[in-house]
């Protein structure tokens, strides 16, 4: 953290790209700063009436807000706000307190709201901890309302938002407003208000430790939500740079999106596909507007870790949402991909987590969590037929394949002996993304329906370089040849065999590699969403033959520095 | 007043959506209704009342209704606990 001039600058964590600057927004609660006061008698009636008119103003403003929701769960979040607003037993009490013990309606709300944020709070269950914050929220905005105080949230366009962690009720209400950035001292890389902010392209920083300073409302901040820079009172230097690197996203996000929603082919008519790489509901809405054909790859561990998702019914909840969120399309859903370090609490820590019990192992090892996904799966595709498709993680062995496609047939003997109907014909496929499933892809085709290729793990394989440690990041190169090779490789053994085969890593949201891999003949590309615009300008300006003259002259260069110049040009679209 | 003892039954037990479904549906008929459980005994319309009840699956409570439509009421809530929570009219 540097000090010149006044100008501030911290680094925190990057969690959602992009530049934002403008004036802050401090986002803070009053909280515990209600003092206990008594009315008169003459003054309960007057006390009783602004607690009801708080409740109703309120509880119009959710309802609006819950109108627009787009997705499920947020809809969900506020119908729990508006149902605790209507409450009959908290409102008794606030009233009796007022009432009987001549409390100013502030206090009694304060109170009484804080008994059960207190027995939230000291729950031993994980959900009912995590709806504090809500409660909190919601009696805070009760005080305010009654207070006359500024409205609960007068955050206007084009400010950044500095807070100390943001309740999911609340970020839905961020999400209306175009916010041009956010700053967070706590919050999860997963939490509630970051995936939303990823979803709807704000810049976002977490871990950043604002508070130790003096900030007011209305000073001027930069956020820098690719690096994880935030610089409060920027010099002129600074905003100059960053205003530029702002323009340029902004024309280039404009220039790219005018190719979302043409056709998906070369310009030698030959046709590719590009799909989504997704995690949360609240990233669908995004996908018609960013010209994504479905989703290539849905990843599922996030309801493994938020244990209110774990069930069946949860499950069957999410992959219908996103089912219907993708129109005509079809969805590749990843069994869970967990790793022994995120699964378990107690699970004993690996020397080498990302060379031990994960993927399909851990699966298989926990038959019945793999047995529940699938049973979820195949329920839901009796609505979706020909469009699900199940993608296993983690595969090296083909005994594992085999086994899976074992324990397939039993879930479908399961659901049928219960007379539930499901769609016999679901593709079962691999994720090609350790060398040793590839160098024997061609009995791995022999026992699947498809391949996917997943990128980052085969490069980090590969290469015995582990993605995590920034001493060896420089080595961490999807385009080394001998990653381009273990794709090839694949690429061939499922021609062979006749079966598709995808990629689904970071790679494909590379222009360059996107265009190597159309080059190698593989026109079946997922990525994050926000990738697809410019990934599609590059292929749609571009005949298939030169992307084969492309691949070409990048297979046969030996210099590293030489084969990174071919690419150049394609970087840009 | 009748009653009758139930089992939450999805797993991840009564969470806020849970609970939310069913202080939705209990609160659309006129009897009175209680949920008692380890000794609690909290209003079943109270979605803050119901949640920090902190059910998890496999939990035991007795529901309790009373009031002119009671016997209807108590078939739609042990319907509810049964359906796990998914049924929403």
């Amino acid at each position: 953290m540097k000090n010149r001039q006044n100008s501030i600058k911290f680094l925190g964590k990057p969690v959602s790209k992009g530049v934002g600057i403008g004036p802050v927004h401090l986002l803070e609660y009053q909280s515990s700063s209600v003092r206990p006061e008594k009315i008169k008698e003459s003054e309960v009636d007057n006390n009783l009436v602004k607690f009801k008119s708080a409740c109703e103003l309120l509880i119009q403003e959710y309802n609006e807000l819950k109108n627009h929701a787009q997705t499920q769960e947020a809809q969900d979040i506020l119908e729990a706000q508006i149902q605790t607003l209507q409450d009959p037993e908290v409102n008794k009490t606030v009233r009796h307190k007022v009432k009987n013990e001549l409390l100013k309606t502030e206090y009694a709300i304060f109170t009484t709201y804080n008994d059960y944020i207190q027995l939230l709070e000291s729950s031993d269950v994980d959900w009912a901890k995590e709806r504090a914050i809500d409660v909190v929220s919601i009696r805070d905005e009760l005080v305010n309302a009654v207070s006359d105080k500024k409205k609960s949230l007068d955050l206007k366009e084009g400010e950044i938002v500095f807070a100390t962690d943001i309740p999911p009720a609340t970020m839905v209400k961020i999400s209306r407003i175009n916010v041009a950035g956010i700053v967070m001292e706590r919050g999860g890389a997963t939490s509630h208000a970051v995936i939303l902010s990823q979803s709807l392209g704000i810049p976002c920083v977490i871990n950043v430790h604002w508070k130790r300073y003096q900030i007011k409302n209305g000073q001027i901040a930069i956020v820098d939500g690719l690096h994880g820079d935030v610089i409060l009172n920027p010099t002129e230097e600074d905003d100059k740079r960053y205003s530029e690197i702002k323009e340029k996203d902004a024309q280039n996000l404009e220039r790219a999106l005018k190719w979302a929603h043409k056709p998906n082919q070369t310009t030698c008519g030959s046709q590719f596909s590009l799909r989504a790489n997704v995690e949360f509901l609240e990233e669908l809405p995004r996908l018609y507007e960013y010209g994504a054909k479905g989703v290539g790859l849905l990843r599922t561990e996030t309801l493994l870790f938020e244990a209110e998702e774990f069930d069946i019914d949860a499950q069957v909840d999410f992959y219908s949402n996103v089912m219907k969120a993708v129109g005509e399309e079809s969805v590749v859903i990843r069994l869970f991909d967990a790793g022994g370090d995120k699964l378990l609490d107690d699970a004993d820590e690996e020397a080498n987590p990302f060379l031990g019990w994960r993927g399909i192992r851990m699966l298989l090892d926990e038959e019945l969590l793999l047995r529940k996904q699938l049973e979820a799966i195949y329920r839901v595709s009796q609505d979706y037929k020909n469009r699900l498709k199940i993608l296993i993680p983690m595969v090296t062995k083909i005994e594992e394949i085999i086994e899976v496609n074992r324990i397939c047939e039993e879930v479908k003997e399961k659901l049928k002996g219960e007379g539930i109907e499901y769609d016999e014909s679901i593709e079962v496929g691999i994720m090609v993304e350790v060398p040793g499933i590839a160098l024997i892809a061609d009995r791995a085709a022999e026992q699947t329906d498809f391949f996917s290729i997943g990128t980052n793990d085969l490069t980090q394989y590969t290469l015995a370089v582990d993605r995590g440690n920034e001493k060896i990041s420089g080595l961490f190169d999807s385009f080394h040849p001998a990653v381009w090779k273990m794709i090839k490789m694949t690429k061939e053994a499922a021609d062979r065999n006749n079966i598709p085969l995808s990629v689904c890593g970071e790679l494909a949201s590379k222009p360059e590699a996107a265009a190597l891999l159309m080059g190698l003949g593989i026109s079946d590309l997922s990525m994050n969403a926000g990738a697809i615009p410019y990934v599609k300008a590059v292929l749609c300006n571009h005949s298939l033959k030169e992307f084969q003259e492309l691949a070409d002259q990048f297979w046969g260069e030996p210099d590293a520095r030489k084969r990174d110049k071919l690419l150049q040009k394609w970087k840009k679209f | 007043m009748v009653s009758k003892k139930v089992t939450v039954k999805n797993e991840s037990g009564l969470h806020a959506r849970p609970a939310s479904v069913l202080v939705k549906v209990a609160s659309g008929y006129k009897s009175e209704f209680s949920i008692k459980m380890y000794g609690y005994n909290v209003n079943g319309k109270s979605i803050l009342g119901v949640m920090t009840l902190a059910a998890e699956c496999g939990a035991e409570m007795e529901v309790i209704f009373d009031g002119p439509d009671e016997e209807e009421a108590l078939e739609r809530i042990v319907q509810l606990f049964e359906n796990k929570f998914l049924d929403v009219n």
